[in-house]
Formats: structure tokens, sequence, C-alpha cells
């Protein structure tokens, strides 16, 4: 059973490095789309609603697999970090003083950091992907 | 600090919160003291200033905060637990304390962002749950030695399903219809002008043709009789406009809707609720009287989003009996409809630089309408200029404006009067020149102003003019009193689950009817909590905003912006059932639609 479910963590945390890739895929799709519509960047919003789905399945899928809790810590990083994209959206266009017209400086030095907190959730989500295949490459757990 | 401004605050504090838990946490668990301790005590002074922070919000409405003060407590309640135990019993008793208080804190940085207003029991029962869970499995994988949990983790998931279950549920229909006198079909408009007014008929078909623009730029547009904008509808007050839509080829269906015009509700143009959507070959007759004086225009509600967004609307403008401008002489009046075409501004069909010659001296009038989801800022420059209307309604002693934006919100209009004087004058769209621009000179050779006009302030039509008296106002006693909550959060639209446009927590169609008995006084009040801007629209009345200090607002579409409270009132004199909705028409689309109706109609239509 564990073994089972150490392969499925794989399989869901290799979902969720295929959306994270996706996505800036999707932001270059929606950056260079002319005319830039409202529908733009449709796709991007899409996907990244289904990254946190597939990131809470992620820690789930973890925790079933019994993997240690360092392991399930770390595979709740993305989540977290994905939630803070959508407050740096937030945050920037709120504190920033942006207008539906216009962004200020303030508010596109806030919302810059969309794309590194982006880069740190690929990052992140590598590292969990290189200890989720160790986990089932290793011996199996002693049965409990 | 402005409202939406505290609403971003008290995320990144609750953001700051969960982290500090869970790392100190995370501490514990690894057996490092120190860390454990540092990382505590800045938990604990970041959910002090989180309290501050939700105080102060309170202050701004209690909608504002109302799931923070189920979050909140469970925060500190925890955390004081794990502080407690930190202290007494050290920092490996600690471990899980420290946990449940990281999860809860996660809990209330989710529960704003997902739920919103207003947090319900079953939500309640479901954030609890996940705390347990969470902190169930954090508590067996961080002991040493077997823990049982699976019983208490089974019962953590029942009350998470339990709390499901509740929000599933359909709202109970304690707002029954009650019987029905009228059905919504009858009530139709007159078929005889008033006294000294003439019959103005027009038909309009809708087709798919591809239109250019002044630039030579091609767009696969939907449109009324092949152009976009459609054809302007024009009366003078006391006609009967009658108007036969045909649909050519738009398959999803058309209608027309009159945006802030009066007219009786089987003249309104919603599909499902007033009539059914006219198919390809289908036919259907719009008749109603001319008895509002303004700048008005009309659209499809038919899949609406998409409809008007290719083309499918036009202008409609009544000006008094015996106006000189409907007689076309001496005055230059200019309905500019501003719509955005594939990311293309255009005023009217000119996406570039419109010229328009007018002799000095000469009354200008400019109708702007905007037919986008988004607002425009209108600037002039070159001239002062009075906002003498909007939304189709004089304002009362319009002062002098100059080196100020007019705000036009997504389906709002504003009409902009001055004499024209010897240089030229240029309007502009959001601040741009090189986009949608009408420049209006005396002579060709006529210097442009150059004026950088971004810095602008807005003008405040809450304060422009001076007071008249209202036949109602904010200390009159209403019937009903309505409140509106706008938000972004989990909800079912047509019964599929999405991340929503919500009004009171919940999307179209489970948000229950405003009901009202005819000739009741009624107020409501329109509060946003999202990070978008919301422009209101109620059909088949206008609503007078309270509060006003300067000439009576009586509008149509007003733009609730983030973190705004609105109040407004109408006299419920037009019996129907009227659409209630936020006219960007996305959001629409995203659940952010609800109908009042009266006591005693019914619709046969599907929709309702």
């Amino acid at each position: 059973m564990t073994l089972v479910m150490r392969r499925v963590y794989v399989v869901v945390v290799g979902l969720l490095l295929a959306s994270g890739v996706l996505q800036f895929y999707f932001a270059a799709v929606g950056a260079f789309t002319r005319p830039q519509t409202d529908d733009a960047f449709s796709l991007h919003l899409l996907n990244g609603r289904i990254f946190p789905l597939l990131a809470v399945l992620a820690i789930g899928a973890a925790a079933l697999a019994k993997a240690p809790g360092r392991l399930i810590g770390l595979t709740s990083v993305p989540l977290g970090l994905v939630i803070l994209q959508t407050l740096i959206i937030v945050v920037g266009n709120a504190i920033g003083g942006a207008t539906e017209q216009r962004t200020t400086p303030l508010a596109l030095a806030i919302l810059g950091l969309h794309a590194i907190n982006g880069m740190i959730i690929m990052g992140a989500t590598s590292a969990v992907m290189a200890r989720a295949r160790a986990l089932a490459s290793a011996s199996p757990a002693p049965a409990r | 600090m402005s409202t939406i401004g505290l609403i971003a605050v008290d995320l990144l504090v609750a953001v700051a919160g969960a982290g500090t838990w869970l790392g100190a946490a995370v501490a514990a668990s690894s057996g490092r003291a120190r860390a454990t301790s540092i990382l505590a005590v800045s938990a604990v002074a970041v959910t002090l200033t989180r309290v501050a922070v939700v105080a102060v919000l309170a202050g701004r409405g209690w909608w504002f905060v109302q799931e923070k003060v189920f979050a909140l407590p469970l925060v500190v309640l925890a955390g004081t637990v794990a502080a407690v135990v930190l202290l007494t019993r050290g920092v490996a008793a600690a471990v899980v304390p420290l946990y449940a208080t990281g999860f809860a804190a996660s809990v209330g940085v989710l529960s704003p962002l997902l739920t919103g207003y207003p947090l319900g029991l079953g939500q309640a029962l479901a954030s609890l749950s996940v705390v347990a869970v969470a902190t169930l499995v954090a508590w067996r994988v961080t002991s040493r030695s077997t823990v049982p949990i699976t019983r208490l983790l089974g019962a953590a998931v029942v009350l998470g399903l339990v709390g499901v279950g509740l929000e599933a549920l359909p709202a109970s229909s304690a707002d029954g219809h009650g019987p029905i006198r009228t059905v919504v079909s009858d009530l139709r408009g007159p078929s005889t002008p008033a006294p000294g007014g003439s019959v103005r008929r027009f038909a309009l078909a809708a087709q798919k043709t591809r239109v250019t623009l002044a630039s030579g730029a091609a767009v696969e547009a939907w449109t009324y009789n092949g152009t976009t904008p459609g054809p302007e509808i024009t009366a003078q007050e006391g006609d009967l406009i009658e108007v036969t839509l045909t649909n050519v080829d738009i398959e999803s269906g058309v209608t027309l809707h009159w945006h802030g015009y009066d007219v009786p509700n089987a003249e309104d143009g919603a599909p499902g609720v007033t009539q059914e959507a006219v198919p390809p070959g289908g036919r259907y007759v719009y008749r109603f009287l001319a008895d509002q004086v303004g700048t008005y225009w009309y659209h499809t509600h038919q899949v609406s989003s998409e409809g008007v967004r290719r083309g499918l609307f036009g202008a409609l403008v009544v000006r008094p009996r015996g106006d000189v401008a409907e007689a076309g002489r001496d005055a230059v009046d200019l309905t500019l409809p501003v719509h955005t075409y594939d990311g293309i501004v255009a005023l009217g069909q000119h996406d570039g630089v419109q010229e328009v010659t007018v002799d000095p001296g000469t009354p200008v009038r400019l109708r702007l309408i905007n037919t986008d989801n988004q607002p425009h800022r209108i600037s002039l420059v070159g001239t002062e200029f009075r906002v003498v209307a909007v939304d189709g309604y004089d304002l009362h002693e319009p002062g002098p404006v100059g080196g100020a934006a007019v705000r036009l919100p997504a389906g709002g209009r504003a009409d902009l009067a001055f004499p024209m004087p010897a240089g030229a004058v240029a309007l502009l769209v959001d601040d741009d020149p090189t986009r949608a621009t009408l420049r209006i000179a005396g002579d060709a050779a006529a210097v442009d102003p150059v004026v950088d006009t971004v810095g602008w302030p807005e003008l405040d039509l809450l304060s422009y003019g001076t007071p008249a008296p209202t036949p109602f106002g904010p200390d009159s006693s209403f019937d009903r009193d309505f409140t509106l909550v706008l938000d972004r959060g989990l909800a079912l639209v047509d019964g599929v689950p999405r991340f929503a446009q919500t009004v009171n927590g919940l999307g179209y169609p489970n948000i229950p009817d405003q009901r009202v008995r005819e000739g009741d006084l009624v107020r409501v009040t329109v509060i946003n909590r999202s990070i978008e801007t919301h422009p209101w629209h109620l059909h088949g009345h206008r609503v007078l905003v309270l509060g006003t200090t300067g000439s009576p607002l009586w509008l149509d579409t007003f733009d609730v912006r983030p973190g705004e409270v609105w109040r407004v009132a109408f006299r419920a004199d037009n019996p129907g059932i009227w659409m209630n909705h936020c006219h960007n028409l996305d959001h629409a689309r995203e659940g952010m639609v609800l109908h009042l109706s009266y006591e005693g109609v019914g619709s046969p239509h599907a929709g309702h």
C-alpha cells in the first residue's frame, strides 16, 4: 500500500511540476498575445487554479505515502508560495495605488516579484520531486 | 489608510502570522529551542498586530471582517495554549500546539480569499476540520511513538463533510413567490405616443460583419445593421420608440436592453426573465415611450459578455421637444460611445484622432458612453467644461471644471458641455493622446494643446454641483433595506462550483431575489470587499445616491471600487422582474447577478 502511495506521490508531484512549467509557458503566451485583450492570460489564470489543487493533492499523497515529516513540510511549501503569488497581485495593486488604467512604479516593483516567486516555486517543486523519487526508490518502509 | 489598503495589510500580516507559527512548529519539531523561542515570540507579536488591524478594519464595516472574527480567535486560542505549553513544558511538548496554531493561521489566510463574506456555519465547520486533520497528521508524523489518530481523523473528516454539505444545500426558499397576479409578458409598453409626440420606427438586424475602423484595422464584429456602434436611435421627449429586432446569424441569440431607460418590464430585453432570446430568423418588437431626456444606450443582453464586446450596442439619445440640436442648427451635439474592439480603443468608429471643425462660440455637447467592461478616464484639454448630465439625468448647477478627469463607469454616461473656445480642444480617453482622441478646432491651423493629463485628479461627482430637493433622502424611512456584499470566492454558478464573483457569498442563480412591493421605498447598501471594481447596474430603475453634498445624483450604473460602501435608494414604481448585476459583463457571467422582483409578478421564461 505504502509502496503504491509513494509512486502516486511521485506522479502527483510530477503533475505539479508540469503545471508549474506550463504556467511559465502560458505567461509568455499572454505577454505576446496581440491584441492585448482581457482573454490573453486566460490559460495562465486557469492553470493558476489547477496548480494549488495539485499542491493540496501532493501534500495528501505525501502523508499517505508515509513520507517523513520534513518531506511533508517541504511538499507544502509550493502551496504556501502559490498563495503568496496571489497576494503579490492583491498587495501590489492595493498598496502600490494602481488603478484599472494605470500602474504606479511602486505597484510594478511589487508586482514584478510575481515572476521571482514563480521561480522559487519551481525550485521548491523540483526539490520535492527529487526527494519523492528517492523515497519511492528507497527500500519499502517496515510494515506497521 | 484606504479600506482596500487595510485589507491588503491584513492579508500580509495574516501570511506573516501563518509563516511564523508554522516556522516555530518546524523549529520545535527539529528540537531547536532557541529558534523556536524567537519564532514564537515573533508569531505572538504578529498575531497581536493582526488583532489591531482587524479592529481598525471592523470600524470600516462589519462586512470587511466578519469571516476573520471566526478564524482569528481560533489562532489566539491555539496560540495561547502553544505559548503556555512552550513556557511550562518545553519545546518538545509544544510541537503539536504550535502546528495547530500554524494551521489555524493558514486557514485564516485562505478564508478571506476562498470564502469571504459571509462565513457560514458550514464553512466554519469545514475550516475547523481542515485544521484538525492537518494537526492530527502533524501529531502522528512528529511523534516518535505510534499515536492512535484514526478515529479522531475520521471524526474530523466527518465534521468537514457536514460543513461542505451545509454549504451545498440549496438556499431556503423563504422568499416564496406567493400568488402570481401578473406575468412579465403582460407588462408591455404603450402603442401610442404622448400628445404631441410621433412614432419613431427603427429596424435592427443582428448579424456578423467584418467592420473596418477609421485606422483601417478590421474587426470580426457582431453588429446591428452591419455597423458598430449600431444605428443611433434618437427621439424627442414624448415620442413612441418602436424597434423591430431581427437576428440574421448570431447563433447564441440576441436581445435589446435599453440601458438606463426605465421601460416596462417586457421591453427590457433580459433573456430568460422578460423574454426569450431572439434566435436566428426570430423577431421581437420593442415599444416604449421616450419619457426620459438624455444619453442612454442599448445592447444585447444574451451572452452579453461576448455580444457587447464584439459590437452589439448603440446609442439611444432623447432630446427635449423642440431642442435646437435636434433641428441641426447652431449647436454641436456629438454622441461618443467608447468601446474596445480586440484591444483597440475607439470613440465611435474612430480608433485614432478624429478631427471636427467648430466655429468659436458655438455651444458643444459631448455625450460619452462607456460600453466597455472597465471604467475609462475622460480628460478634456484646451477648455473648461461642465458635466451637465450623468446617466442621462441633468445635474443641478454644475460648475466649471478644468484640469480634472471624468471617470466613466462601465455602462455609465456623462454629457460634457462648453462653448467652443478660439483654440483647439482635445478629448482624451485614459490620458492617452496616441489612441482614440477627439480633436475639435475652430480652424485647421489651431495649435494643439499639449498637456499631460496623467496627473489630473478625478472629478468627484459626489460633491459636484449644488444640492436640490429630492423626493426622498438619507433620512427617509425605508420600506426595504438590502445589503449586497460583493466579493470573490468559491460558489456555485449555474450549478457548477467556480471561483466566482459573488454577492453575499453566493453566485447566480442562488442569490435570493430582492423582493419588493409596488410603491416601496427601497435602500440598497453595496459593499465591495474584492480587489476589482464592480459597476453596479439595476434594470428598470434609476437610483438616488444617498449622502452626496453636491447635485443630486440619479444613476443607473455606479462604480463600487475596492473597499467602498455605497448607499443608494429608489422607489419601486416599475413592476416586474428586473436584473440587478455587475456591469463588468465578465463578472456577471461569473455569477454576479441577482433579480429584483415585485410581489405578485411571475415570469414564464426559463431563466427564472
